[in-house]
This record gives C-alpha cells, sequence and structure tokens, in this order.
C-alpha cells in the first residue's frame, strides 16, 4: 500500500519527467545516435514560413524580410522565424497542405489571392481588423484590398500590387521598321503588329499558355475589358458572354495566327529573360516584376512597356497580383501573429509605411497597396518604368479574383480548350458556365470577387 | 597458343569484324542520343544569364561565375556532404534488410510467407504524394522532424528492392543452400556466406539505383526538414527559383555537379555487375 | 523431403540442441529464420507505408478539408468519381501513356543490355553514357527538352524544318504533347531497365550459350531459345514495375509536372497528376484519396493476375 500511494505520488511529482523519458526512449529507439537526433520544438517564437528568406535568391528582398524580423524581435516579447520554402515548393507543393492538414501549419505565412479562400474557408486566417487603427485601414486602396476581406473584416494584408501590362522589344520593332507610334492599342492592332514582328525565329506576342492560377490570372483582363465578369451580383455564372467568348476567341486567335507560340521558354509566361530578351518573341505579356529581372538578367535589353490593349468598344483594364500576410487562427499565438502582420504592413507609424515603400521600390520593382506609401515612394514612381506603371497602368488595375479551385478549374479548362485545343470560344464558355453555375449552387463559403 | 588455336582465331576475328563494328556503331549511335540532350546542360551551366536560351550549343562567353556562385554563395558543399550521408546509409541498410527479405520470401518456408510478400507488394503500388501527410504526421511523433534519422529512416522501406531481390533468388539453383545446410550451417550463415556474395552483381546494380533514387530525392527532405543546415542537394536546387525569376545557369550548374557522384557510382558499380559469377555453373 | 533426412543425420548442433533439452525442430528453426530475416523490412514497410497508405486510402470515405475537418460521407467521393469527366480523361490519358510507355521501355531495356552486356572497356564506357540520363534531376530534364521541343527555334523544329517537314510545337499541341512527354520518359528511363536486364542476363549461365553454339544455333536462335526463356523472371518483373511505375511512380509524376503541367488542354493530365491536384491544390483530399484506391485496387488486380499466372514469379526450371 505504502509502495503504491509513494508510486502514485512520485509519478505525479514525476509527471513531465515521465513523459520525457518516454519521448527520449522513442526517440532513442527510432533514431540513429546522429546529431540533430531530437529537437526540443521552441514552443515560443512564431515560424513565418514563405520563399524570400533567409537565404533567398535576392539578396535584397531577403534583407527586407530578415530586418523587419529584427526589428520586431528588438522591440517584442514573442519572437519572430523566418522559415524559407523554395518559391516553388511552396506555391504548388505539398509543404503547406501537408502541413496545415497535421494541424502544423505555420503561425504567419503569405498568401495570393488565388489561395484566399481556401484558407478562409478552411477557418485558417485570422481576423486582423481588430489590430488595426481606422486610419490603417483606410490608407489601402479599396480595390487591392478588397479580395482579402470578408464582411468589411480583413483577413489578409497585401504586400504589393503587381500589374499585368505588355512588353516590347525595341530592337524587333526596329527591325520590322516600326516605331513607338506603332504601339497596338487595340487587341485587332496587337495581333497586326504581332504578324509583322513575326518571323522563323521569333513569335510575335506571348502569351501564357501552361495551366494553373497564373495563366488564368493573365487571361482575366482580356474578359474583363470587354465588360465581362466571372460572377453576376445575385451569385450566379455570368462567364456565358460575349465578353468571355470574345476574349477566349482573342487568345485562340494569336495561337492559330502564329503569332503566338504555344510553349514559352524557361519557366513559363512570367519568365521575361528567357523569352523577350532572348529574341523568342518580340512583346510578351507580363507583369511590373519583369523590370526587376531584366535588370539583373538581361542589363543591356532594350525595350518599352505599354498597357494592355483593348477590344472594340471596351475599356482599359489590368489585374493586379500580390501576396499577402496572414496569420493562422489556429496557430499557437494568433494574437502576437496578428499584431506582427498590422506593425509589419498596417500601422500609420512612418517605419511601417516606409517598409512597405522600401519593399515596392527597393528590393522589388511594385506598385505598392497603400496611398501614404504611393505618396511617400514618389520620387521612384516618378522615374523610369515605373513611372509608365504609375501613370498609364495601375490606373484601371482590379485585384486578382479569389476564385474556389473548381472555378479556377472550369476557367482554365475553357481557356486551355480555345487557345490550344481549337474548341469554340461559345461551347467552351458555355461548358465552363455550366460548371460554375453548378458549383455555385452548393457553395457556401466567403464571397468570390 | 598454337599455330591451329591462332588461325581459328584470326578466322574469327575476320568474320565477327562487320558486325561487331555495326553492333559498336548502333552502341555509339543510342549512346549519343542518350548524353545529347545533356550537352545542353553543361553548356547552359558556363553561360551567363541572358544568353543562357541562346540557340548556339557552345557559350559566346562561357564563365565560370555560375559554378563560383553556387560555391560560395550557397552552402553548397554542406548539402552535398548531407545528400551523400544519407543516401549512403539509407543504400547500405536497404541492401542489408532487402536482401534478408528476399531470400527468406523466395527460399525460406514458413506459414504466411507468400501473403506477407503480397502485402509488402502492395506498398508499392501508392505513390509518395498521397502518404506523405499520414507519413509526416507519424514522422513527427517519433520526433524526427528536422533530423537525419528522418531523412534516412523512412527512406529505407521500399518494396521495389525487395521484389527485385525475390526474383533474383528465386532463380539461383537450390544446390548451394543445400550443401550448406547439410553441413549444419545456420540460416544466417548461409545468407552470409553463401547467398549474400552470390548476390554481388544484383546488389551492385541495386545500390546504383538506391543511391541515385536518394541522391536526387526531393519531396521527402523537403516535407520532413525546416532548417535549411539539413537541406539536400535537390530542395538547394529548387531555391534557385524565385516566384518570377530562375536562375537558370544556377540551377544548370548545380544540376551538372550534383550529377557527377552517380556517374561516379554507376562507373564503379557497373563492373560487377557485369562479372558473372562462376558459381553460376555448380560445381 | 531428403533434406530432412540428411539434415536429421547431421552433426554437432542438433545434437547439442538435444543435450541441453531444448529441441527446434527444423522446420521450426526455419520458420523462425524466417519471420526473423523479413522482420525489420515487414516492420518498417508497415509503420512507414502500409499504415499510411490505409490511413490515406481510407479518407475517401470522407469529405477532409485539409485544415482538420473531417465527415464522413461513404461513397459520394466515388459517385462524384464516376461522374467526373476530368477523371475518365484522366484514366484514359494513363492508359495511353502505358500502351506506349511499357512496351518501348521494355524492348530498349532489353536491346541496350543485349547489346552492351560483354565485359569490354568498349561497353563499359557505352554503359555509362547509356545510363548518365537517370543521373540527371527531371528539372534539368525538363529544361533541356524544352530546348530540344520548344517551338520554331528548338533543335528538332529546326531539323524538320531544313529538311522540309515543317515545324509542331511538341510540347504545345494537344496532339503531340503526350508523345513527347513518353518520348522523354523512355530517354530518361532506359538506362534503369537496361541495368535491371543486365543484372538479369548474369543469371543465364555462359555454358548454355556456348553449348548451343557448339550445335550450331546463330545468335537469333539463341536469344529465341535461351535467353528470352531464361530472362521471364527479370520479364516479368520489368513489366510489372514498368506498368506500376507508368501508374503511380514519382518520376512519372514529376516529368508531367515539371514538363507540360497536365496540359495542354488536359491531354497529359495522367491520372495521378489528376489525384495530386485534387489533393495539393484544391484541398480535396477524401477525393484525391477515393482516386488513389481505385488506382491501387485496379493495380492489386493486375499483380494478382499477373503473380497467378506465372506461379508466384517462379520461373524455375530445375
Amino acid at each position: 500500500m505504502t509502495n503504491q500511494t509513494k508510486a502514485g505520488a512520485s509519478i505525479h511529482r514525476l509527471g513531465p519527467s515521465r513523459r520525457t523519458v518516454l519521448v527520449g526512449a522513442a526517440a532513442g529507439a527510432t533514431t540513429l545516435g546522429f546529431p540533430y537526433i531530437s529537437r526540443s520544438y521552441a514552443a515560443e517564437s512564431l515560424k513565418f514560413w514563405q520563399f524570400y528568406a533567409p537565404g533567398g535568391g535576392v539578396a535584397t528582398q531577403s534583407k527586407w524580410f530578415e530586418d523587419m524580423v529584427k526589428s520586431w524581435n528588438d522591440s517584442h516579447d514573442v519572437k519572430v522565424e523566418l522559415v524559407y520554402v523554395p518559391n516553388n515548393a511552396y506555391m504548388d507543393g505539398t509543404k503547406l497542405p501537408t502541413a496545415f492538414a497535421s494541424g502544423a501549419g505555420p503561425d504567419l505565412f503569405i498568401i495570393s489571392p488565388g489561395d484566399f479562400l481556401r484558407y478562409y474557408n478552411g477557418g485558417v486566417l485570422l481576423d486582423l481588423t481588430p489590430f488595426m487603427e481606422e486610419k490603417a485601414r483606410e490608407d489601402f486602396f479599396p480595390g487591392v484590398i478588397a479580395n482579402r476581406m470578408v464582411d468589411n473584416k480583413i483577413y489578409g494584408l497585401p504586400m504589393e500590387v503587381e500589374p499585368m501590362a505588355m512588353y516590347y522589344s525595341v530592337d524587333a520593332f526596329n527591325e520590322a521598321g516600326l516605331t513607338e507610334k506603332d504601339i497596338p492599342k487595340t487587341w485587332e492592332e496587337l495581333l497586326t503588329v504581332g504578324k509583322k514582328l513575326t518571323n522563323d525565329k521569333r513569335f510575335g506576342v506571348l502569351f501564357e499558355t501552361a495551366p494553373g492560377y497564373y495563366q488564368n490570372f493573365t487571361w482575366y483582363p482580356f474578359l474583363w475589358e470587354g465588360g465581362g465578369d466571372i460572377q453576376t451580383k445575385e451569385g450566379k455564372s455570368a462567364f456565358n458572354s460575349p465578353a468571355a467568348v470574345q476574349a477566349l476567341k482573342f487568345w485562340q486567335d494569336a495561337v492559330n495566327m502564329g503569332v503566338s507560340p504555344r510553349k514559352p521558354l524557361g519557366g513559363g509566361g512570367w519568365d521575361v529573360v528567357p523569352n523577350l530578351a532572348s529574341g523568342y518573341c518580340a512583346m510578351q505579356n507580363v507583369g511590373i516584376w519583369a523590370i526587376s529581372q531584366l535588370r539583373e538578367g538581361a542589363p543591356n535589353f532594350k525595350y518599352g512597356v505599354f498597357k494592355l490593349p483593348t477590344p472594340p468598344g471596351g475599356k482599359y483594364a489590368t489585374v493586379g497580383g500580390g501576396w499577402a500576410f496572414v496569420a493562422n487562427a489556429k496557430g499557437k499565438n494568433p494574437k502576437a501573429a496578428g499584431e506582427f502582420c498590422a506593425w509589419a504592413l498596417g500601422s500609420m507609424s512612418p517605419d511601417s509605411i516606409e517598409r512597405v515603400v522600401d519593399w515596392c521600390t527597393k528590393a522589388k520593382s511594385d506598385m505598392p497597396p497603400r496611398k501614404s506609401a504611393l505618396e511617400q515612394g514618389k520620387d521612384a514612381y516618378n522615374k523610369g518604368f515605373l513611372k509608365v506603371f504609375a501613370d498609364d497602368i495601375y490606373p484601371g488595375a482590379r485585384a486578382e479574383p479569389r476564385v474556389p479551385p473548381p472555378v479556377y478549374k472550369a476557367i482554365s479548362d475553357a481557356i486551355q480548350a480555345c487557345q490550344l485545343n481549337g474548341q469554340k470560344p461559345e461551347e467552351a464558355a458555355a461548358a465552363a458556365s455550366q460548371q460554375i453555375d453548378a458549383f455555385l449552387a452548393g457553395y457556401k463559403g466567403a464571397p468570390i470577387l | 597458343m598454337n599455330d591451329g588455336a591462332r588461325a581459328t582465331l584470326q578466322l574469327e576475328l575476320a568474320t565477327l569484324r562487320p558486325t561487331r563494328l555495326a553492333l559498336h556503331l548502333v552502341g555509339l549511335l543510342l549512346a549519343f542520343t542518350a548524353v545529347a540532350p545533356l550537352f545542353w546542360m553543361v553548356s547552359m551551366s558556363f553561360k551567363g544569364a541572358n544568353d543562357i536560351f541562346g540557340v548556339n550549343l557552345v557559350p559566346d562567353h562561357p564563365t565560370l561565375g555560375n559554378f563560383l556562385y553556387v560555391f560560395t554563395q550557397v552552402d553548397f558543399f554542406r548539402y552535398l556532404w548531407n545528400t551523400f550521408f544519407v543516401a549512403a546509409s539509407v543504400t547500405i541498410v536497404a541492401l542489408f534488410f532487402h536482401s534478408m527479405a528476399g531470400y527468406a520470401l523466395a527460399r525460406l518456408r514458413f506459414p504466411g510467407r507468400d501473403a506477407i510478400f503480397l502485402a509488402m507488394f502492395a506498398t508499392f503500388l501508392i505513390s509518395q504524394p498521397v502518404i506523405i501527410v499520414p507519413l509526416f504526421i507519424l514522422a513527427r511523433a517519433l520526433h524526427m522532424l528536422d533530423s537525419y534519422a528522418g531523412l534516412i529512416v523512412p527512406s529505407i522501406f521500399n518494396a521495389f528492392g525487395i521484389f527485385l531481390l525475390r526474383q533474383f533468388y528465386l532463380a539461383v539453383p537450390r544446390e548451394l543452400e543445400e550443401a550448406a545446410v547439410i553441413d549444419g550451417a545456420g540460416y544466417f550463415r548461409v545468407y552470409w556466406s553463401i547467398i549474400l556474395p552470390l548476390s554481388r552483381p544484383i546488389l551492385s546494380a541495386l545500390a546504383i539505383l538506391f543511391f541515385l533514387a536518394n541522391w536526387n530525392s526531393f519531396l521527402w527532405p523537403l516535407t520532413i526538414t525546416s532548417d535549411q543546415k539539413l537541406w539536400m542537394v535537390q530542395v538547394a536546387i529548387a531555391s534557385f527559383r524565385q516566384q518570377y525569376n530562375a536562375s537558370w545557369n544556377y540551377i544548370m550548374a548545380a544540376s551538372t555537379v550534383v550529377a557527377l557522384p552517380t556517374v561516379v557510382m554507376f562507373v564503379i558499380f557497373q563492373k560487377r555487375i557485369i562479372e558473372s559469377i562462376k558459381t553460376s555453373g555448380i560445381k | 523431403m531428403v533434406n530432412d533426412a540428411l539434415r536429421s543425420d547431421a552433426s554437432a548442433i542438433p545434437a547439442a540442441r538435444k543435450a541441453a533439452g531444448f529441441r527446434l525442430s527444423n522446420r521450426q528453426r526455419e520458420w523462425i529464420a524466417g519471420y526473423l530475416f523479413v522482420a525489420p523490412d515487414a516492420l518498417g514497410l508497415l509503420i512507414f507505408v502500409g499504415a499510411p497508405m490505409l490511413l490515406s486510402l481510407s479518407l475517401g470515405f470522407f469529405s477532409v478539408s485539409g485544415f482538420g475537418a473531417y465527415s464522413f460521407v461513404g461513397l459520394a467521393n466515388y459517385r462524384r468519381m464516376l461522374a467526373d469527366p476530368l477523371f475518365w480523361q484522366s484514366l484514359r490519358v494513363t492508359v495511353l501513356y502505358i500502351v506506349m510507355l511499357v512496351p518501348a521501355l521494355y524492348a530498349s531495356g532489353l536491346g541496350l543490355a543485349l547489346l552492351i552486356q560483354a565485359d569490354t572497356r568498349f561497353n563499359g564506357f557505352v554503359r555509362t553514357l547509356l545510363f548518365m540520363p537517370q543521373t540527371v534531376s527531371l528539372v534539368v530534364v525538363a529544361l533541356v527538352w524544352q530546348v530540344l521541343l520548344i517551338d520554331k527555334i528548338g533543335v528538332l523544329n529546326r531539323f524538320t524544318s531544313a529538311v522540309g517537314l515543317g515545324s509542331v510545337s511538341w510540347l504545345g499541341d494537344p496532339h503531340f504533347a503526350l508523345i513527347a512527354v513518353v518520348v522523354v520518359s523512355i530517354w530518361f528511363l532506359m538506362g534503369f531497365y537496361m541495368l535491371i536486364f543486365l543484372g538479369g542476363l548474369q543469371d543465364i549461365p555462359k555454358e548454355y550459350y556456348e553449348a548451343a553454339k557448339i550445335d550450331g544455333a546463330g545468335p537469333v536462335a539463341s536469344f529465341y531459345l535461351i535467353t528470352l526463356p531464361l530472362l521471364r523472371p527479370t520479364s516479368f518483373f520489368v513489366l510489372l514495375v514498368s506498368t506500376v511505375t507508368a501508374v503511380c511512380g514519382s518520376q512519372t509524376f514529376d516529368l508531367v509536372y515539371v514538363m507540360t503541367r497536365g496540359g495542354p488542354a488536359n491531354t497529359t493530365s495522367l491520372a495521378i497528376f489528376y489525384v495530386y491536384q485534387q489533393a495539393f491544390l484544391f484541398n480535396e483530399y477524401g477525393y484525391a484519396a477515393a482516386m488513389a484506391s481505385v488506382l491501387v485496387v485496379v493495380l492489386m488486380l493486375i499483380t494478382v493476375l499477373l503473380f497467378m499466372l506465372t506461379r508466384g514469379g517462379r520461373f524455375t526450371y530445375e
């Protein structure tokens, strides 16, 4: 009896250490006696998963993250730790889904608009509104923050806005006897000019052809320019429209006329150095990031930028992508995570605004998501190609739609079928619209924008 | 060699030469088609970022800059070491375990043997991405995250090797073992002294394949480690791609370097595969 | 029977055991040895593959959000699968892929192995070159083949244009993309199967060939009468493994992912690629698990059939 009580008491007292013994035994049994055997998981610091730092490919971008985190760690008790995940693995890979599915999702991470609904509907995004002051909330351009908001609450803070535009090779234009006056303003002009620039070594204009969120993203402006949309205000599919048909037909014509390649070089339509700069194409539909990419990878390449052409009777539009900081509502310390997001990007304090300006003008070449940042960075936005973006291209930018995967797939299939498989655009649009309607009928998540 | 034999040999050579030559040429042609695309890999490693997709095979301005970057700006030696350590460990342990299991499944008789084999084979029919979530949860529960153990242990168990070795042992003539068993040797002695040496060709082939598979593995190392100090080479190469920018020149240079050790492995082991073990004709 | 009789007469060891009063029959010794030999792998496979596999596949009966929400839905995922045109498209693509790839890999693996099986330095050199495609990662494979196959300025297209055949988008045209993926798969995998066949060819005793030559058989006859029959175990192995790899191999998935992303227009969307999309891009783990379990069941049926036809893979000739 005494022994039992003693044992019982000692078990109570030894509670944690008994567990440690068991853990140690398990670890010892399953590991092979090498270094890094058993990590005691540092439960205090918040893990921030992204694809920039530490040690990411671009030193300025990596440094921006590291400086930001150091600044936070110096002034706060709860520390933030950067975890680098290679970009491809982050975006299309299994690492994030695996972590979330096993309940070990990161405390802080970044998402694109395409992912927003997946995470929001899974209940993983923390409402950041309480951590931000009113002025800060209004400082974000409404068009930019709209697709991270549900019911007037902010769930993600954008770092940047990356509008799509058209880039052209000055040398290719000169060779074909074209000048700046010939820069196309309508879809028809784009195809005609493209035809003049096409020869046996080069294509006239390059659009993305690989299926994926990115291809959809680059195609949406052409839908919008014709006045089309994915969803009506009543929540039904708006895809079966003349605007969708003409946008699908535009890309189909480009390929069928031989003006557009069926496959881009390098990583895809977003990769400007292997395509435009190498002479594979004379014009390329690519985003603002191409400025810094060309600066690094082809510094002697002469190019120009112009805004997307419009269809007859259409209105100029472009799409703005860009990633946002989000906090894991199911993380170990959501409050601290939310505070971090607001402190980093969503505060009216000068260092927060400065941080946004630095990211958009020094680390990257992007448009800022906040009015104060645009104002503060006006020196950078008044020169060179950033000026073209600020003046011509950005006004008229709509935020990237956040569509749930079945809607994404329906639209992607329609684009692929028309662009590459010769299907009639009317049929493709109708089929996609049907699928979208079928999905929307049973959909109960946050509104698609 | 006497005159008669020499004459026969010369006659053989004379008559065989055209066919042998033709076969040699065919072999060379096939080898060329196998290797030709890789010329571009090497070519791209010596090109700068701006002309890497240029149509010329020989770089206009060859540069060593890519290799320098890969080894100085990135902890690539460390990643090479990590990968070698993991791949070698997995290969050695796997060869040992799989040859034991393959031998037992082929030669020893025990209840449930074929059922066990089928169950093991069934695990070959699943693809890694499908099981990765439960496997990750399990590895986390076993405290294998961010550790060499996590990289090595799960990678050992794969039914392919067991299947191949069982197939091989099924074809080995029984007389050898029976002779040993009659002499009273225990099963482990038989395995160690007779079966293992006999399996040198197949074990050499598997050594190459296991090493290669683990050397180039990407998905599992990426999933199980977040600590960059534990990275394997393919994960490191993936980090040369950013969101809208891919340093193809670094990727090609690093990949050229990464391909070399496996080529060396192959050169070393392929001879052992070809050595016909004279004991196949049992005296 | 003979063995047992011989063994029971045997030496000190059984006698010692008898003396110690601890007697195991030879059969029991064999059982224990069998289980012990198989144990490490059996345990490892059970823990690290078997259990995750059963867990994953059982998710086919659930609707899983990927963030911790599970709800039992019975056969709903399977019914959805039957009505999903993309699932059927993926199956179609997979069958086409298998039909083109497996015979080609068999023929090329065997052909190459036969070609360079003699133990000469020249052959060793050629063998290394033939194996080199296996040594590079699939990112590299995709990139170098892109340079070869790209529209208009790719090496292949420049060649076909020069000889008057025009040019084709090998990776961007729905009619050619799957063929291109098959060709690249063969290029990449043939070294692997060459190696397997090399190992298998070593099994065949040289005396048989010598005897055949003495009897006057030419190389072709030797091939049909000696090589092929004695290669049956290896052939069986290669056919089964290449089929399984074609359906659910990681390298198959990786190749499609980096080269075409399942496009153009879903013409290279292999079943395993579609499963991956559903699981990791769309967060539909339950649905993906249902599809994966169908693939496993089909492969299991093929396996069992082949094993039954070949009496468990036993091709003994004694």
